[in-house]
């Protein structure tokens, strides 16, 4: 029993059981004998668990004492380390806080995890998550077991008058069961109710929460206010929560009403969302999918080919290639901490030679080599906490820039916190970035022989071990910097590649708007095509304007962009019966010469293409090439999959990148005068600054329809500059981190070098007395760093070749192993390196030899 | 600032003559009828900083000599230690003079 005592003794510091320890086992000793022995051990334990840890406070307050009057006598050193730990927790702690919004914090709606989407695929087409068709879902809701609710969402605009100044909306149709199924309630008023799907209910809409605040001044009293939406009555019920704008940006929901006798099974317009019973997986659910696609092939032969891809909602949202830009960011300011790091391991360690006579004497007072070592990591603990602190307030800064500039829609989430998880991962990273620059420098200072030091004689330990230590930090300084550099001129080329891309249009000079003319006053094949006939030929007689016509999507703006299998109606150089999901679009007469879309063949659409004439379409070079080859398609005929309708092509026009940059997509077109779309593009070219038309085209339109609001007014510079968001982002950000790296690696290895110059000073005074020349002796210095730095800057080469396919999905037509790119980094960290270098050595050959040799 | 309560007690069982830790504690206990035991760790983490802030002094070993146990470390209050525990004992005093005045008082007078 006694001797269990003497074992727990070593909860306490080593100090204070090196004082008390045996008086206290003897003590314990004394009361055994005397008391009982249940009551004493209670006594005891308590007494251990109450001032262990206060003995170890008081340690540790001394320590950070002495860590701070130690700091405060050396400003310029503490500065430096500071600012550096400052730098790069700030950094980590900013990148971090947005991956934590985006992949660690779950989605805001209840058992996130739970939540799917159904999606339909066609390995034929090439389509791995296509939108679903109504009757599908009606299929699904009927046999699936595995899922608790399936509900759909349509994605809709409308414009909202009644109410002043009339206002053009995005929003969504919903399934009433789509708030329960998320587990989201109202904000105000109710939600839809179930009867409210069916075709002839009373027609009521929900507003988002954005809306209510924006144009309601979140006034309660909305909710049984009576508005016209696309020029239709209709009572406001309730108020939607802000999450439910996660599934797509909207102001406005009515409910998806659903009638089967009007639905086409291959129609793909609806995202479908469900959610899984507990306890079953997405796999499961899958399995049952996939058997429930085959028995709807089987009854319905439009459905061969097609099945069902699940998804969780994390992919739906999260894209691969945003996690993948985030987890290189998160990677990259990781690198920049390790390089501070090794950079402030090796500050401490030319340190620790002046240190060293200090730690003898409290050796020889005593103090053991462990708690040498624990003083030493204290102070290096401090150092990066007062860094840590001011990084972490940059950061709260940074963020709050970051949701400033942000481009909407770049992020799946609304905003980026600093919240508690990024303040501990940011309080944790601090104090291990203090244990990792401190250890080493920590051990080998503590290391000090105690004789040798005292001695007087022996010179600081500085050249062997040390020096090798240094050399090496520096090395993997390079390395690191090396490789973060790489990956930013990567990245680079890319976004310069995205930018010099052939959009196939002129983008200059061009103002672009939308218009929803209310459907209910406009009808889609009647009135809506007259209506813009007449407008455009009004926007066309204004001054500056040298063409207008409209699309249903303009190259990159927020128009319609949807895929539709088509197959040749006749002869083709595909296989008979093939589809091939090809981008449509309407557009109007003078739409290709409006935006500079060279017209390579046949005709443009006329006016004179009205109800009744014969069904036309233009083709884009890379559609008419997919379908008929090298044979003439003027003439010939495509239809869509979904049914037999042919259209004649009368025209083949250039190609023209309209999503992605990255990506060219096959395109058709229809004409304008048989349909329109319910949103449509105006695209206007100027003479002029495009945004000076503005105020002329808005009174063009309102001289036809003063009801009708202009929504997303943008110069396609403006379009275009948002689609490059993401690349230039990212391309920026680890630009600005790797420029950092490189700026503390140089200042690493002249660090090295100059502290080598310094301890060396006798030996080269002594070369110099010699004979040797400032030119040899500059040679002598610089090659020692060069050495450091070719290891450095291969080794960095080395791991950027291996790491490099972690970015290969984020760059666009460079290969991740172009060897410019690493020839051209090699040699610009050689530059840098050799400069860090130079300025020491032109101080050692500038060494007057007497002096040096003085010097002791 | 009120001192820690078992600062004041060593101080007490101190007041008297010099001691070791041991015979400390048991003073204490006796004292108080055995109601405070210190124990090792209190004992000696006050002890520690009590000899820090110069309340008491450790005797060396030939002061210690010639007591009844040669091996233990002794310690003895110093003239500041008996200034803080009068201070501290004035404060307490005062303290349930107050108290005493008060209805919480009334019920056990």
């Amino acid at each position: 029993m006694h001797r269990l005592y003497r074992a727990l003794l070593r909860l306490y510091p080593a100090e204070f059981r090196d004082e008390y320890g045996r008086e206290m086992a003897q003590m314990v000793r004394d009361r055994i004998a005397r008391e009982p022995r249940a009551r004493l051990w209670i006594d005891l334990l308590r007494d251990l668990l109450r001032t262990a840890p206060k003995e170890h406070a008081h340690v540790l307050l001394n320590d950070v004492r002495y860590a701070v009057r130690l700091i405060r006598r050396a400003p310029m050193f503490t500065a430096a380390v500071v600012g550096t730990v400052a730098l790069a927790i700030a950094a980590n702690t900013a990148i971090f806080s947005v991956v934590n919004a985006v992949l660690l914090r779950p989605l805001p709606f209840a058992e996130p995890g739970r939540l799917i989407q159904v999606a339909e695929k066609n390995d034929a087409l090439g389509l791995p998550n296509f939108g679903a068709s109504v009757l599908n879902l009606l299929s699904w809701r009927e046999r699936a077991r595995s899922v608790d609710a399936l509900s759909a969402i349509g994605f809709s605009s409308f414009t909202l008058s009644g109410l002043g100044e009339p206002e053009q909306l995005s929003g969504n149709r919903v399934s009433p069961s789509l708030m329960p199924l998320l587990g989201l309630a109202p904000v105000a008023g109710r939600a839809f109710t179930p009867d409210e799907e069916r075709p002839g209910a009373p027609p009521v809409a929900m507003i988002g929460e954005g809306l209510w605040a924006r144009r309601f001044g979140r006034d309660p009293a909305v909710v049984g206010r009576a508005v016209t939406l696309n020029g239709l009555p209709v009572t406001i019920v309730g108020v939607a929560p802000r999450a439910l704008n996660l599934i797509s940006g909207g102001d406005v929901y009515v409910p998806l009403t659903i009638d089967p006798s009007t639905e086409i099974r291959l129609n793909h317009v609806i995202f479908v969302a469900g959610r899984l019973k507990p306890r079953v997986t997405i796999q499961q659910a899958q399995a049952e999918f996939d058997t429930i696609a085959q028995a709807v092939a089987a009854a319905y032969p439009e459905m061969r080919d097609w099945g069902v891809h699940l998804l969780t909602f994390f992919d739906t949202f999260v894209s691969a290639q945003l996690k993948t830009g985030l987890l290189v960011l998160l990677g990259a300011v990781a690198f920049v901490l390790l390089i501070a790091c090794a950079n402030i391991a090796n500050l401490l360690l030319s340190r620790s030679a002046s240190r060293q006579k200090e730690i003898a004497v409290r050796v020889a007072m005593g103090a053991t080599q462990s708690r040498v070592l624990r003083q030493l990591l204290v102070e290096s603990v401090a150092l990066s906490a007062i860094g840590g602190a001011i990084g972490i307030v940059a950061a709260v800064w940074a963020v709050r820039a970051i949701n400033a500039s942000l481009p909407p829609n770049l992020l799946p989430v609304p905003a980026v916190r600093v919240d508690a998880v990024v303040l501990s991962f940011a309080a944790g990273l601090t104090l291990l970035a203090g244990l990792i620059f401190g250890i080493a420098p920590a051990c080998y200072t503590a290391k000090t022989d105690v004789h040798d030091m005292l001695k007087h004689t022996a010179r600081p330990a500085g050249g062997g071990s040390g020096a090798r230590v240094r050399s090496a930090l520096a090395a993997a300084e390079l390395a690191l910097a090396t490789l973060l550099l790489v990956g930013a001129g990567l990245l680079l080329e890319s976004f310069l590649n995205l930018q010099r891309v052939r959009l196939g249009f002129e983008p200059r000079g061009l103002l672009t708007f939308q218009l929803a003319p209310p459907t209910s006053r406009y009808p889609l094949t009647d009135k809506a095509p007259g209506f813009y006939r007449a407008l455009l030929e009004s926007l066309r007689a204004a001054p500056g304007v040298r063409g207008a016509a409209v699309s249903s999507g303009i190259p990159f703006g927020q128009g319609n962009y949807t895929t539709s299998p088509l197959q040749a109606s006749g002869p083709s150089a595909l296989p008979a019966d093939a589809a091939v999901p090809i981008d449509w679009r309407i557009v109007s007469p003078g739409y290709f010469k409006t935006m500079s879309i060279p017209l390579l063949r046949g005709r443009d659409f006329s006016d004179a293409e009205g109800a009744g004439a014969p069904a036309v379409a233009i083709v884009s070079q890379a559609t008419a090439r997919k379908f008929f080859g090298d044979m003439d398609p003027i003439g010939r005929s495509l239809h869509r999959a979904a049914d037999a309708r042919p259209f004649a092509i009368v025209g083949v026009v250039g190609d023209v990148r309209s999503t992605t940059l990255n990506q060219e997509s096959p395109a058709i077109y229809y004409p304008l005068s048989t349909r329109a779309w319910p949103l449509m593009d105006v695209v206007v070219r100027a003479d002029v600054p495009p945004e000076t038309l503005l105020p002329a085209l808005r009174q063009k339109v309102h001289e036809i329809d003063g009801e009708l609001p202009l929504a997303t007014v943008r110069t396609m510079d403006e379009w275009l500059s948002a689609s490059a968001a993401q690349p230039r982002l990212s391309a920026t950000l680890l630009g600005a981190f790797a420029a950092v790296a490189v700026l503390i690696a140089a200042i690493g290895i002249y660090g090295v070098i100059a502290y080598s110059v310094n301890q060396r000073t006798r030996e080269i005074g002594l070369r110099m007395a010699l004979g040797a020349r400032p030119g040899g002796v500059m040679r002598l210095i610089v090659k020692e760093g060069m050495i450091v730095a070719a290891a450095g800057i291969g080794a960095g080469l080395a791991a950027a070749s291996l790491l490099g396919r972690a970015i290969a999905s984020l760059v666009y037509a460079v290969p991740v192993d172009d060897p410019p790119t690493f020839a051209g980094v090699g040699l610009l960290l050689a530059l840098v390196a050799f400069a860090a270098c130079a300025i020491p050595a032109r101080r050692a050959a500038r060494l007057d030899p007497m002096d040096a040799l003085r010097c002791d | 600032m009120a001192l820690p309560a078992a600062v004041l007690h060593i101080l007490i069982a101190l007041a008297d003559g010099d001691s070791h830790g041991y015979a400390i504690m048991q003073e204490v206990a006796a004292r108080t009828d055995g109601a405070l035991r210190l124990g090792p760790g209190t004992l000696y983490g006050s002890l520690k900083r009590m000899l820090h802030d110069g309340l008491i002094e450790e005797l060396d070993e030939r002061q210690g000599a010639g007591r009844d146990d040669a091996r233990r470390r002794y310690y003895r209050i110093t003239p500041r230690g008996r200034k803080t525990a009068r201070a501290e004992i004035a404060r307490l005093a005062k303290l349930v003079r107050q108290a005493r005045a008060t209805t919480l008082a009334v019920k056990h007078s």
